[in-house]
């Protein structure tokens, strides 16, 4: 019996090994390595704006510097000079951190922001909802509720800031050519990755100034948070030699200047209006009504079933003009895109709900309601991207950063990576929103309650699906940019898409459209890209 | 039997925190049903119902096993069947083989004096998913997915051979758990990974009970505390590594058939009094156990 009793505490003596060995704490953000850039990108300053209309036009904020040999420079040096004599650890710490990339870094904290506030409104004990109020962003239910197209939006809006800010940047610091201080004196210690590229302005300072003005535009409740990032970036970049303070003061300017004209576009982009009113919901479904008659084979109105929330209590749906194109005054504009195109790349009817061929989409969502196999369960787990997550957009970014992080791209060219993808999904969103709204067309369980979903359904209309506009126009935009990995870019789309079929919230025409659409819509970034000056 | 949505599951059986030993050589199998349902839960510290889910019922299927392995060593196995359904919104209900758990208890001490005694057990278990079910489905997974391993006390006092009172504690280690997902948030923080961190749990209950010759009826109060995680954020769906604590009050059962030879009838059920980042369930459980004896001296 000693021997049993051995081997049975042998065996927890085992398990518990197993068990305390696997219970390790969760690195709390991905890895990125010291950024050494394989290009520089000297003639960024050259390259094409996305929205400002000049780098000239900043002028004012950057003023020649001080030659580094003047009194005043000097003094510059020996401030870093004192403060790199007394580095804390934390100090330490956020070198190293910042050390892996600004455009990657604040990639990272945004969708995070993203996830947090991506909340919807819980309902009032009298079944009713209140909006998130931008003036009291504190409050429950908090602002924003940062859904997929708020946060389509969100990213293109920092990402591309940032980029026409860094090509801004680096038209100033070819003119200026002034080297860093641990070039200038050898007595200050270069504690970032040795870029050799001018100093002033400072990069880290411009994009420090560009993102928390935005952010702090997008996601006001955040405010602290948003401030010690970048306060932590410019000291980073002071710290670490590679700064002056006037190297910092004069990007913090820049970046808040570039900032100024994009949160001045966001307050006019439409999004102001795209919540809608009561009165305006409950003509939604006359609206598609009309635009189902118009068509080249006209639909009757009795024929027309229209979406109806299934959440419950009954919610409003999400956005309902974010996308609008055909009323006059109501609609986000688009980065690379016109209305006109908006209108022109809008994806055809679904079939007719009342007719033979939706019923067979119908009954291939209820098979898979009724198959959820486990890889597939896996599939639309890996992709759901719902509520309190950093959305479709999010996951995007997410497998971009690997690419762009592992290309050692210049922080310019990161940028321009970010801003291409983050403007088509953008675009993806109001194109595929104009598309939701403008049908109108129900949920697989709106028309067969008997299907079971494997992912919460989203409170908008089922045409066209928002995952597969994203995702293919993201893996389109990424195959340009990554051309050997296309591939992979375009099977990751291809199972966002499926996805949702999977899930048994889209029908199978719901994710061949929108994935078309998709590809449409990123190809005039693509388009915007190749003639950018950047290749 | 013990499925109780987002709680531990061995902490809620009799069979793991009673002073119960199982004779040398005895096998003792059992078949449990269990119903556990809930209407409100527990949003953080927020209470509170949701259309979108109704009511949640859980219901499992336990096969139970105990064997004496000598008179102061009983190990036992149990493996539950489960399945979930919501009655509210259009969730998919699952269901599937849960977690397998092995344990041997230890009396490793006894004090009798006139018709009073003292009694304590160690026990040691071990769990771990049996299947490759999603705990990432909260609050329809049929489980949380992880490996665990619990070191527990438990003590009973006899008074007059008729009253019993039972204390019992563990301490239970959790290992990480891995998601389809790449990414996700919780507690605050953005994790870029797909492993997440399940932290560690504390339990303990307490008994007062009745006993006569075929039958042994007993109130309890009984604490689960998990050391760590974040709270379900307002509005947003419960995520596995959340910080589930509850407090029940139950009573449970025991009955030998006098009519049928080494069969026993065991029940108890449960109530939820206060929570956190759980639903206010309440559970019934029964079920019936039957043993052969493999002793040559019977």
């Amino acid at each position: 019996m000693n021997t049993f009793k051995f081997y049975i505490a042998l065996f927890f003596i085992t398990s518990l090994t197993i068990v305390v060995s696997c219970n390790k704490e969760v690195t709390y953000s991905e890895g990125l390595t010291p950024l050494q850039p394989t290009n520089v990108d000297a003639n960024a300053g050259t390259w094409k704006p996305v929205f400002v209309t000049s780098y000239t036009k900043y002028a004012a904020s950057v003023p020649t510097p001080a030659d580094t040999s003047t009194a005043a420079y000097k003094t510059e040096l020996t401030t870093i000079k004192n403060l790199q004599s007394v580095l804390t650890s934390s100090q330490k710490k956020a070198i190293d951190y910042w050390s892996g990339g600004g455009v990657l870094r604040w990639n990272q904290i945004f969708r995070e922001l993203v996830a947090r506030y991506n909340l919807p409104p819980a309902p009032l004990a009298n079944g009713t909802y209140i909006f998130p109020d931008a003036n009291n962003p504190f409050a429950d239910p908090q602002f924003p509720f940062s859904n997929p197209p708020y946060a389509a939006r969100a990213y293109s809006y920092v990402s591309a800031a940032i980029y026409d800010a860094l090509k801004a940047t680096w038209y100033y610091k070819y003119q200026y050519n002034r080297p860093s201080p641990y070039l200038v004196d050898k007595g200050v210690k270069s504690l970032m990755p040795k870029v050799n590229i001018p100093s002033y302005p400072s990069e880290e300072a411009v994009m420090s100034g560009v993102t928390q003005t935005i952010l702090l535009a997008l996601f006001p409740a955040a405010y602290d948070e948003i401030m010690i990032k970048a306060g932590e970036q410019r000291s980073a970049a002071l710290l670490s030699g590679k700064a002056s303070s006037s190297d910092i003061t004069v990007g913090i300017a820049l970046g808040k200047a570039v900032a100024a004209d994009y949160v001045a576009r966001a307050g006019t982009d439409g999004t102001s209006t795209a919540i809608g009113t009561k009165a305006q919901w409950q003509v939604l479904g006359d609206t598609a009504k009309a635009h189902w008659a118009k068509l080249p084979a006209p639909v009757a109105a009795s024929d027309v079933i229209t979406w109806l929330s299934l959440d419950v209590p009954s919610r409003p749906p999400m956005l309902p003009f974010f996308g609008t194109k055909t009323s006059p005054g109501l609609g986000v504009k688009g980065w690379m895109m016109t209305n006109a195109n908006f209108i022109s790349e809008r994806p055809g009817p679904p079939p007719i709900a009342t007719q033979s061929e939706m019923k067979n989409q119908v009954d291939e969502v209820k098979y898979y309601s009724q198959n959820l196999t486990r890889e597939r369960e896996g599939i639309v787990l890996k992709w759901a991207d719902g509520a309190g997550t950093y959305t479709p957009p999010g996951h995007w970014n997410q497998i971009a950063e690997g690419y762009v992080r592992d290309a050692n791209f210049s922080e310019v060219r990161a940028a321009r990576a970010f801003a291409l993808l983050n403007m088509a999904m953008h675009d993806a969103a109001v194109g595929c929103w104009e598309a939701k709204y403008y049908y109108f067309n129900p949920r697989p369980t709106q028309l067969d309650p008997s299907i079971k979903t494997g992912t919460g359904i989203p409170n908008f209309p089922s045409y066209t699906s928002g995952h597969s506009t994203f995702s293919s126009a993201a893996a389109t935009v990424l195959s340009y940019l990554f051309p050997d990995d296309a591939t992979y870019f375009t099977d990751q789309a291809q199972e966002a898409s499926l996805s949702r079929l999977y899930g048994a919230i889209h029908y199978r025409v719901d994710i061949e459209a929108g994935s078309d659409h998709g590809k449409r819509i990123g190809s005039y970034t693509v388009s915007f890209a190749q003639t950018d000056g950047a290749n | 039997m013990m499925l109780f949505l987002w709680g531990s599951l061995s902490a809620q059986t009799p069979m793991i925190t009673d002073g119960m030993m199982t004779p040398k050589k005895d096998l003792g199998n059992g078949i449990f049903y269990g119903f556990d349902s809930w209407n409100k839960y527990w949003e953080g510290t927020l209470k509170r119902d949701n259309q979108n889910i109704g009511t949640l019922t859980t219901q499992a299927a336990t096969w139970m096993g105990v064997y004496g392995l000598t008179e102061k060593i009983t190990l036992i196995g149990m493996l539950p069947y489960v399945w979930t359904k919501a009655s509210g919104g259009t969730l998919h209900s699952m269901q599937g083989l849960q977690d397998l758990t092995l344990a041997a208890k230890y009396n490793y001490f006894n004090k009798e004096w006139g018709q009073n005694s003292i009694r304590l057990f160690a026990l040691g278990s071990y769990s771990l998913p049996t299947t490759n079910y999603t705990p990432d489905f909260l609050p329809l997974s049929i489980g949380m997915g992880c490996k665990s391993l619990s070191a527990r006390l438990t003590g009973t006092y006899s008074l007059k051979k008729v009253w019993t009172f039972t204390a019992s504690g563990a301490y239970t280690w959790r290992g990480n758990i891995f998601l389809d997902r790449p990414s996700y948030y919780t507690n605050g923080q953005m994790y870029f990974s797909n492993e997440v961190q399940m932290f560690d749990q504390f339990d303990f209950i307490v008994r007062a009970g009745y006993h006569q010759s075929n039958w042994h009826a007993e109130l309890f109060y009984t604490q689960q505390n998990t050391l760590g995680g974040g709270d379900i954020r307002r509005q947003d769906m419960p995520f596995a590594s959340n910080q589930m604590n509850y407090s029940k009050i139950g009573a449970s059962f025991l009955y030998v058939i006098p009519q049928v030879k080494n069969l026993a009838a065991r029940a108890w059920g449960s109530y939820t009094i206060a929570g956190r980042n759980v639903g206010q369930s309440t559970t019934i459980n029964a079920g019936l156990m039957y043993t052969l004896h493999f002793s040559n001296t019977q």
